[in-house]
Protein backbone atom coordinates (compact mmCIF):
# COMPACT_ATOMS: atom_id res chain seq x y z
CA UNK A 1 0.00 0.00 0.00
CA UNK A 2 1.57 3.46 -1.33
CA UNK A 3 -0.80 5.37 1.44
CA UNK A 4 0.71 3.11 4.06
CA UNK A 5 4.27 4.09 2.91
CA UNK A 6 3.84 8.25 2.91
CA UNK A 7 2.09 7.69 6.16
CA UNK A 8 5.05 5.90 7.54
CA UNK A 9 7.62 8.78 6.21
CA UNK A 10 5.38 11.74 7.73
CA UNK A 11 5.66 9.77 11.05
CA UNK A 12 9.60 9.38 10.46
CA UNK A 13 9.84 13.14 10.03
CA UNK A 14 7.77 14.18 12.68
CA UNK A 15 9.90 11.79 14.80
CA UNK A 16 12.92 13.46 13.72
CA UNK A 17 11.80 17.00 14.70
CA UNK A 18 10.98 14.99 18.23
CA UNK A 19 14.53 13.77 18.15
CA UNK A 20 16.54 16.64 17.12
CA UNK A 21 14.11 19.21 19.59
CA UNK A 22 15.30 16.80 22.33
CA UNK A 23 18.87 17.40 21.05
CA UNK A 24 18.84 21.05 21.17
CA UNK A 25 16.88 21.34 24.43
CA UNK A 26 18.54 19.77 27.01
CA UNK A 27 22.83 19.52 28.73
CA UNK A 28 21.60 16.20 30.53
CA UNK A 29 23.84 13.43 28.44
CA UNK A 30 21.42 10.75 28.87
CA UNK A 31 18.45 12.98 27.17
CA UNK A 32 20.90 13.33 24.74
CA UNK A 33 21.28 9.89 24.11
CA UNK A 34 17.60 8.66 24.14
CA UNK A 35 16.88 11.81 21.74
CA UNK A 36 19.74 10.09 19.64
CA UNK A 37 17.99 6.64 19.45
CA UNK A 38 14.58 8.48 18.69
CA UNK A 39 16.63 9.82 14.98
CA UNK A 40 17.75 6.10 14.79
CA UNK A 41 13.93 4.76 14.84
CA UNK A 42 12.79 7.40 12.84
CA UNK A 43 15.86 6.60 9.87
CA UNK A 44 15.02 3.10 10.10
CA UNK A 45 10.96 3.79 9.94
CA UNK A 46 12.02 6.28 6.98
CA UNK A 47 13.82 3.49 4.82
CA UNK A 48 11.54 0.98 5.22
CA UNK A 49 8.61 3.51 4.23
CA UNK A 50 10.90 4.41 1.11
CA UNK A 51 11.59 0.97 0.18
CA UNK A 52 7.86 0.12 0.45
CA UNK A 53 7.26 2.48 -2.48
CA UNK A 54 10.14 1.77 -4.10
CA UNK A 55 9.64 -1.61 -3.93
CA UNK A 56 13.24 -2.63 -2.30
CA UNK A 57 13.77 -5.92 -0.65
CA UNK A 58 16.56 -7.24 0.64
CA UNK A 59 18.57 -4.31 1.05
CA UNK A 60 16.90 -1.94 3.29
CA UNK A 61 16.00 -5.11 5.52
CA UNK A 62 20.06 -5.95 5.82
CA UNK A 63 21.18 -2.02 6.18
CA UNK A 64 19.04 -2.10 8.63
CA UNK A 65 19.79 -4.77 10.78
CA UNK A 66 23.55 -3.63 10.17
CA UNK A 67 21.87 -0.47 11.46
CA UNK A 68 20.81 -1.59 15.43
CA UNK A 69 23.50 -3.83 15.35
CA UNK A 70 26.07 -0.73 15.23
CA UNK A 71 23.32 1.19 17.59
CA UNK A 72 23.89 -1.63 20.25
CA UNK A 73 27.96 -1.07 20.05
CA UNK A 74 27.02 2.21 20.27
CA UNK A 75 25.05 2.47 23.18
CA UNK A 76 27.44 0.33 25.36
CA UNK A 77 30.11 2.53 24.35
CA UNK A 78 28.09 5.84 25.07
CA UNK A 79 26.81 4.69 28.61
CA UNK A 80 30.60 3.68 29.20
CA UNK A 81 31.64 7.24 28.29
CA UNK A 82 29.04 8.85 30.40
CA UNK A 83 29.90 6.17 33.87
CA UNK A 84 33.03 7.60 33.19
CA UNK A 85 31.71 11.57 33.18
CA UNK A 86 29.92 10.81 35.99
CA UNK A 87 32.41 9.37 38.38
CA UNK A 88 34.85 12.39 37.23
CA UNK A 89 32.14 15.24 37.53
CA UNK A 90 29.43 13.30 39.88
CA UNK A 91 26.20 14.69 37.49
CA UNK A 92 25.31 13.91 34.42
CA UNK A 93 24.94 17.77 32.80
CA UNK A 94 27.00 18.68 30.29
CA UNK A 95 28.35 22.25 31.39
CA UNK B 1 -15.38 3.62 -3.24
CA UNK B 2 -14.08 1.99 0.05
CA UNK B 3 -10.72 0.29 0.44
CA UNK B 4 -11.07 -3.45 1.23
CA UNK B 5 -11.96 -4.44 4.89
CA UNK B 6 -8.21 -6.07 5.48
CA UNK B 7 -6.64 -2.64 3.98
CA UNK B 8 -8.58 -0.53 6.34
CA UNK B 9 -8.11 -2.50 9.23
CA UNK B 10 -4.05 -1.98 8.59
CA UNK B 11 -4.80 1.42 7.63
CA UNK B 12 -6.52 2.03 10.95
CA UNK B 13 -3.77 -0.20 12.93
CA UNK B 14 -0.85 1.93 10.62
CA UNK B 15 -2.58 5.30 12.27
CA UNK B 16 -2.79 3.94 15.41
CA UNK B 17 0.80 2.88 15.95
CA UNK B 18 1.98 6.12 14.61
CA UNK B 19 0.02 8.10 16.91
CA UNK B 20 1.60 6.04 19.38
CA UNK B 21 5.16 6.46 17.85
CA UNK B 22 5.07 9.83 18.63
CA UNK B 23 2.96 10.21 21.93
CA UNK B 24 6.36 7.87 23.16
CA UNK B 25 8.81 10.08 21.79
CA UNK B 26 7.41 13.40 22.83
CA UNK B 27 7.33 11.29 26.38
CA UNK B 28 11.19 10.40 26.21
CA UNK B 29 12.11 14.27 25.57
CA UNK B 30 9.68 15.81 28.17
CA UNK B 31 10.07 13.13 30.99
CA UNK B 32 11.41 14.39 34.13
CA UNK B 33 13.01 11.28 35.16
CA UNK B 34 14.90 9.76 32.22
CA UNK B 35 14.41 6.05 33.62
CA UNK B 36 10.56 6.16 32.56
CA UNK B 37 12.24 8.50 29.03
CA UNK B 38 14.17 4.96 28.78
CA UNK B 39 11.32 2.79 29.19
CA UNK B 40 9.57 4.60 27.20
CA UNK B 41 11.91 4.26 24.32
CA UNK B 42 10.94 0.28 24.68
CA UNK B 43 7.65 1.25 23.88
CA UNK B 44 8.81 3.58 20.74
CA UNK B 45 10.61 0.52 19.37
CA UNK B 46 7.83 -1.95 19.64
CA UNK B 47 5.56 0.75 18.05
CA UNK B 48 8.31 1.09 15.18
CA UNK B 49 8.47 -2.74 14.89
CA UNK B 50 4.57 -2.34 14.43
CA UNK B 51 4.72 0.19 11.95
CA UNK B 52 7.35 -1.72 9.96
CA UNK B 53 5.39 -4.79 9.36
CA UNK B 54 2.23 -3.04 8.61
CA UNK B 55 4.22 -1.67 5.74
CA UNK B 56 4.36 -4.81 4.49
CA UNK B 57 3.66 -8.16 6.36
CA UNK B 58 4.93 -10.61 4.08
CA UNK B 59 8.21 -8.78 2.98
CA UNK B 60 9.32 -6.68 6.34
CA UNK B 61 8.10 -9.30 8.65
CA UNK B 62 10.95 -10.86 9.99
CA UNK B 63 13.04 -7.33 10.32
CA UNK B 64 9.85 -6.36 13.12
CA UNK B 65 10.66 -9.60 14.64
CA UNK B 66 14.64 -8.68 14.52
CA UNK B 67 13.70 -5.27 15.90
CA UNK B 68 11.89 -6.06 18.92
CA UNK B 69 14.20 -8.99 19.96
CA UNK B 70 17.54 -6.93 19.10
CA UNK B 71 16.93 -3.46 20.14
CA UNK B 72 13.94 -3.60 22.58
CA UNK B 73 15.07 -6.63 23.98
CA UNK B 74 19.48 -5.57 24.38
CA UNK B 75 19.28 -2.13 23.64
CA UNK B 76 17.01 -0.77 25.62
CA UNK B 77 16.77 -3.02 28.22
CA UNK B 78 20.49 -2.44 28.68
CA UNK B 79 19.62 1.46 28.90
CA UNK B 80 16.67 1.51 31.16
CA UNK B 81 18.96 -1.54 33.74
CA UNK B 82 22.21 0.73 33.76
CA UNK B 83 20.62 3.88 34.49
CA UNK B 84 19.58 2.28 38.21
CA UNK B 85 23.72 3.19 39.01
CA UNK B 86 23.41 6.95 38.69
CA UNK B 87 21.72 8.92 41.42
CA UNK B 88 19.77 12.09 39.87
CA UNK B 89 18.10 11.02 37.26
CA UNK B 90 15.51 14.20 37.39
CA UNK B 91 16.41 16.72 34.90
CA UNK B 92 15.07 20.26 34.46
CA UNK B 93 12.15 20.57 31.97
CA UNK B 94 13.23 22.81 29.08
CA UNK B 95 11.69 26.32 28.72
CA UNK B 96 12.19 28.30 25.53
CA UNK B 97 11.28 27.85 21.93
CA UNK B 98 14.26 27.80 19.96
CA UNK B 99 14.61 23.80 20.48
CA UNK B 100 11.33 23.44 19.33
CA UNK B 101 11.83 25.79 16.27
CA UNK B 102 15.02 23.54 15.75
CA UNK B 103 12.78 20.14 15.48
CA UNK B 104 9.98 21.82 13.31
CA UNK B 105 12.60 23.51 11.13
CA UNK B 106 14.45 19.86 10.47
CA UNK B 107 10.76 17.89 10.10
CA UNK B 108 9.65 20.47 7.57
CA UNK B 109 12.87 20.96 5.27
CA UNK B 110 13.26 16.43 6.06
CA UNK B 111 9.57 16.30 4.47
CA UNK B 112 9.97 19.15 1.47
CA UNK B 113 13.10 17.04 0.33
CA UNK B 114 11.26 13.94 0.63
CA UNK B 115 8.85 15.47 -1.17
CA UNK B 116 11.04 16.00 -3.97
CA UNK B 117 12.62 13.01 -4.39
CA UNK B 118 9.50 10.94 -4.17
CA UNK B 119 8.08 12.96 -7.61
CA UNK B 120 11.05 11.16 -9.22
CA UNK B 121 10.57 7.83 -8.03
CA UNK B 122 8.28 5.16 -9.78
CA UNK B 123 5.57 3.28 -7.65
CA UNK B 124 6.74 -0.15 -7.62
CA UNK B 125 4.65 -3.60 -5.52
CA UNK B 126 6.72 -5.78 -2.95
CA UNK B 127 6.78 -9.07 -3.72
CA UNK B 128 6.98 -11.70 -0.60
CA UNK B 129 10.59 -12.22 1.06
CA UNK B 130 12.62 -15.33 0.15
CA UNK B 131 15.18 -16.10 3.23
CA UNK B 132 17.39 -17.77 0.67
CA UNK B 133 18.24 -14.78 -1.36
CA UNK B 134 18.52 -12.74 1.94
CA UNK B 135 21.31 -14.89 3.30
CA UNK B 136 22.98 -15.21 -0.25
CA UNK B 137 23.09 -11.34 0.15
CA UNK B 138 24.17 -11.18 3.84
CA UNK B 139 26.96 -13.91 3.48
CA UNK B 140 28.03 -13.30 -0.29
CA UNK B 141 27.29 -9.47 -0.89
CA UNK B 142 27.88 -8.23 2.39
CA UNK B 143 30.34 -10.16 3.93
CA UNK B 144 32.45 -7.24 4.94
CA UNK B 145 30.38 -4.99 6.82
CA UNK B 146 29.21 -8.46 8.96
CA UNK B 147 32.70 -9.19 9.86
CA UNK B 148 33.32 -5.20 10.96
CA UNK B 149 29.93 -5.44 13.24
CA UNK B 150 30.82 -8.97 15.19
CA UNK B 151 34.59 -6.78 15.54
CA UNK B 152 32.99 -3.52 16.94
CA UNK B 153 30.48 -6.17 19.46
CA UNK B 154 33.52 -8.47 20.74
CA UNK B 155 35.23 -4.62 21.44
CA UNK B 156 32.62 -3.66 23.03
CA UNK B 157 32.18 -7.14 24.91
CA UNK B 158 35.72 -6.16 26.47
CA UNK B 159 35.27 -2.91 26.98
CA UNK B 160 32.27 -3.72 28.89
CA UNK B 161 33.88 -6.26 31.30
CA UNK B 162 37.21 -4.02 31.58
CA UNK B 163 34.23 -1.22 32.78
CA UNK B 164 32.86 -3.38 35.26
CA UNK B 165 35.48 -4.77 36.94
CA UNK B 166 37.17 -1.21 37.30
CA UNK B 167 37.16 -0.10 41.39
Amino acid sequence: MEVLGILGIIISGILIGIGFYGLSSTSNIIRVLLSSEIILNSSILFVFSFSSIVGMIYKPIIFSLFAIGMALTEVIVAFAAIILYYRQKGKLEVE
Amino acid sequence: MFPPTSELVQLILFTFFGIMAIAFAIYIVRAKNVFYGAVSLAFLGVSIAALIALEAPLTYGIYSVFHILLYVGATVTFLAVSLVMFKDLEVKIPKGSIGILAGGAVSVLFLITVYISLSQVTVTSLKPINFTILADNILETYWFPLIILIIALLTTLIEAISLARRD
